[in-house]
């Protein structure tokens, strides 16, 4: 028996079509094929949904102009529409005080000159995340496609996303729980820099444990990231401001950076989420604890 | 003189007829030629349809016979042969005759005769010359005859036992596959004593054992007497009666009234000379094909029995419209390996796709379910016996490999794991499917929903 599934009209109209079916099977990724996948003779494109929401004559209501969505972007989408709608998730909201990371950064700032690497608050973050990951082992995990089992991981990488001209990256940190601010530092910068040409290598893509989504530099003061499967959790970030901190006597001004959290909730359950944004704030609070 | 065909068409059986009526209706102008009076070959003529009629006429004496438990009790049948061999010929006249009328509507020219190619445009039927542009081989097969057995009236093949003849004190089935079975259901339920002897280790050979032991013991207790691993060594014919000298299994003489012969059956492919017209035919006469059922030789089809296992009438169909089709022009073929097969006795056995033994031959991953007839409510309230519904599915994608059925009416609820295997259908597919109740198709869902762990009906 054929391992591709086609009903017996499906398999006499792709002979009659000259359609190999388990070729076709093989470029459209699947098992079963339905009688749509052979109209045209060749690949069918991916709907994004069976209504009619986008069917509208738009020119009807003012002036238009087309722009052809990249090869790049497409895919996306769609890897977005799927994940959004296959993975039921949760976003937590926190913040943390960063005034102890500042005084780091201003403190070290002569040294960074001096070294060449821009010591951005992001490569704390990704240290910190790092850090709680080891500690929240599965939130550095995957689910097995039959959603059975979970594959936790006993390595450390970070995903940041970049917003480069033709769409979003996710270049990758590998093991950030093993290596120095320094060179985490001095990674991103470089990552970040060859993602704006599109030059990142695949192999520095995908296989990350979490990813951190970071409009920091654009504002903001909260938002919901998608998770990436297969990751579990995406850590998003938006920009530091300074916040009135009642300290048991009086108000104080505290730089605290927004954190949200969106997790897999299939996986992780909203305690969990929140001892671990917790233990992630405390870490950002006082950068001392992450060498403990 | 120009006997000329377009489309002609060699053997008016299920795969004949239904090629020829096919490219009728294509277009084509056919011509079909077979040495039978009357269309329909083996199938409508001498086997299927006739032993069916006979045996509805074993169910019917069975059942009034067990209705005595039911608290009806009927006295013994009266049983006139003459008047039951009547009833059957007539049931074959009736759909022969329809088949005439079919074959009249489309045009479809019938010549009485029989065909030999002479070369590959032209044939000779019993002594004329005919030219054709495209051939259809479906001449079918015929019962194996045992090397070294005696010539005797008393020693006979399916045919034969079709025919009615007489019913035997002792009757003697070498071969317990489905013809041998079905003889036995016939031949015990008119009164005779039937002992089937069969070489392999079990009845119905190729079929789901656990279901097969369900049939052997339904014969036993009809009075049939089962041999297998039994080989008939010699065979002797007396003026008394025939003696089988056995060995194996059963180490004995064997002395009956008449014996059937059902060791299966051998392509009539020969009998064409295929050769003469440039077409490829192996020892045991079987004719190579396509897909398309198109032999070596372009113009030359073969369809059927001909073209080897499984030697089935709706395998025949089905290849017949599609040479007809691919002989018209068409892409077509027959695409699949789902044969379905089916004893008709009592209970009915009946089987498609895998069976757990060939998936394990195979080395194909599967797991099997079963649902017992004897938890089936519509089959105790009709007065069914044991029976049982197996299926074999995948165990990671539960798609449905293949399905054994075996109780009453059990050819007839086959047709459903037929479909669901074609579609591809999942045990989720079959559970989720609203089967009636109180119907014995209801097994096959309970059988699928045993496997996913979700039945509440044992």
């Amino acid at each position: 028996m054929s391992d591709v599934i086609a009903a017996p009209s499906i398999r006499a109209l792709a002979r009659e079509k000259g359609i190999d079916l388990e070729k076709l099977a093989r470029d459209l990724g699947r098992t079963t094929i339905a009688r749509e996948d052979l109209s045209g003779g060749g690949t069918a494109p991916v709907q994004n949904s069976h209504t009619t929401y986008w069917d509208v004559d738009h020119a009807q209501y003012g002036p238009v102009t087309e722009e052809p969505l990249s090869r790049f972007a497409q895919v996306a989408a769609g890897n977005l529409a799927a994940a959004n709608a296959m993975i039921p998730q949760v976003t937590h909201h926190d913040r943390a005080d960063v005034s102890a990371i500042e005084a780091l950064r201003r403190e070290l700032k002569p040294e960074a000159q001096a070294r060449n690497v821009k010591l951005t608050a992001l490569a704390f973050q990704v240290k910190a995340l790092a850090r709680a990951l080891r500690e929240f082992p599965r939130f550095n995990s995957s689910l097995t496609p039959d959603g059975k089992t979970l594959i936790l991981k006993d390595f450390v990488h970070i995903g940041i996303a970049v917003d480069t001209a033709h769409g979003l990256m996710v270049p990758v940190i590998r093991d950030a729980d093993l290596k120095g601010l320094w060179q985490i530092g001095s990674e991103i910068t470089d990552l970040a820099t060859r993602a704006q040409a599109r030059k990142v290598g695949p192999d520095e893509m995908g296989g990350a444990s979490m990813s951190i989504s970071n409009l920091g530099g654009i504002g903001g003061t909260a938002f919901s990231p998608i998770v990436n499967p297969p990751e579990v959790a995406i850590l998003g970030l938006t920009r530091t401001e300074v916040t009135p901190v009642w300290d048991g006597e009086a108000f104080q001004p505290v730089p605290m950076v927004p954190l949200d959290l969106s997790y897999d909730h299939r996986v992780i359950n909203g305690a969990e989420a929140a001892r671990f944004v917790t233990y992630l704030a405390g870490l950002l609070g006082d950068p001392r604890r992450m060498m403990i | 003189m120009s006997n000329h065909a377009d489309l002609i068409v060699i053997g008016a059986g299920p795969g004949g007829y239904a090629c020829a009526f096919r490219a009728a209706d294509l277009g084509r102008k056919v011509v079909i030629v077979d040495p039978r009076a009357t269309l329909g070959g083996v199938c409508l003529n001498e086997g299927c349809i006739p032993s069916k009629a006979l045996l509805h006429a074993a169910q019917i004496i069975r059942e009034a016979h067990e209705m005595a438990d039911w608290g009806i009790a009927f006295s013994s049948p009266s049983i006139d042969l003459d008047a039951l061999r009547d009833r059957k010929d007539s049931v074959v006249g009736t759909l022969t005759s329809g088949l005439t009328g079919l074959a009249k509507r489309r045009k479809v020219q019938t010549i009485r005769g029989t065909a030999s190619f002479t070369d590959v445009k032209t044939l000779d039927i019993d002594g004329e010359s005919w030219t054709f542009d495209q051939a259809v081989i479906a001449v079918g097969s015929a019962p194996v005859t045992l090397p070294g057995w005696p010539e005797d009236k008393r020693i006979w093949d399916s045919t034969a036992a079709l025919e009615l003849r007489e019913v035997p004190q002792d009757l003697a089935i070498v071969g317990g596959g489905i013809i041998g079975l079905e003889m036995a259901t016939v031949y015990s339920a008119l009164g005779a004593n039937v002992t089937i002897v069969e070489l392999a280790d079990q009845i119905a050979p190729g079929a789901d054992a656990e279901a097969v032991q369900i049939l052997h013991a339904a014969l036993e207790a009809q009075g049939v007497t089962i041999h297998t691993t039994t080989k008939v060594i010699a065979v002797k014919a007396t003026q008394k009666s025939i003696i089988l000298n056995c060995e194996g299994g059963l180490e004995a003489k064997l002395t009956a009234g008449a014996v059937i012969q059902s060791v299966g059956r051998r392509s009539n492919g020969p009998k064409v000379a295929p050769e003469k017209a440039g077409v490829e035919i192996d020892g045991r006469g079987i004719i190579p094909v396509d897909a398309s059922g198109r032999t070596n030789v372009d113009n030359i089809f073969a369809i059927g029995d001909v073209t080897g296992n499984p030697m089935l009438a709706h395998r025949a169909t089905h290849q017949g419209h599609v040479a007809a089709e691919a002989a018209c022009g068409h892409a077509a073929a027959l695409e699949t390996s789902l044969i379905p097969s089916v004893a008709y006795t009592n209970p009915e056995l009946a089987w498609v796709g895998l069976t757990a033994a060939e998936a394990k031959a195979k080395d194909v991953a599967h797991k099997t379910s079963s649902f017992p007839w004897a938890a089936s409510g519509r089959n105790l309230a009709s007065g069914g016996g044991d029976g049982l519904t197996k299926l074999v599915y995948c165990p990671d994608t539960h798609r449905i490999l293949g399905a054994t059925l075996i109780g009453s009416n059990a050819g007839e609820l086959l047709a459903e794991c037929t479909l669901a295997i074609e579609m591809g259908a999942t045990l989720e597919d079959v559970a989720m499917s609203i089967h009636a109740h109180p119907t014995v198709s209801e097994t096959i869902a309970f059988a699928a929903e045993r496997a996913l762990g979700t039945l509440t009906d044992l």
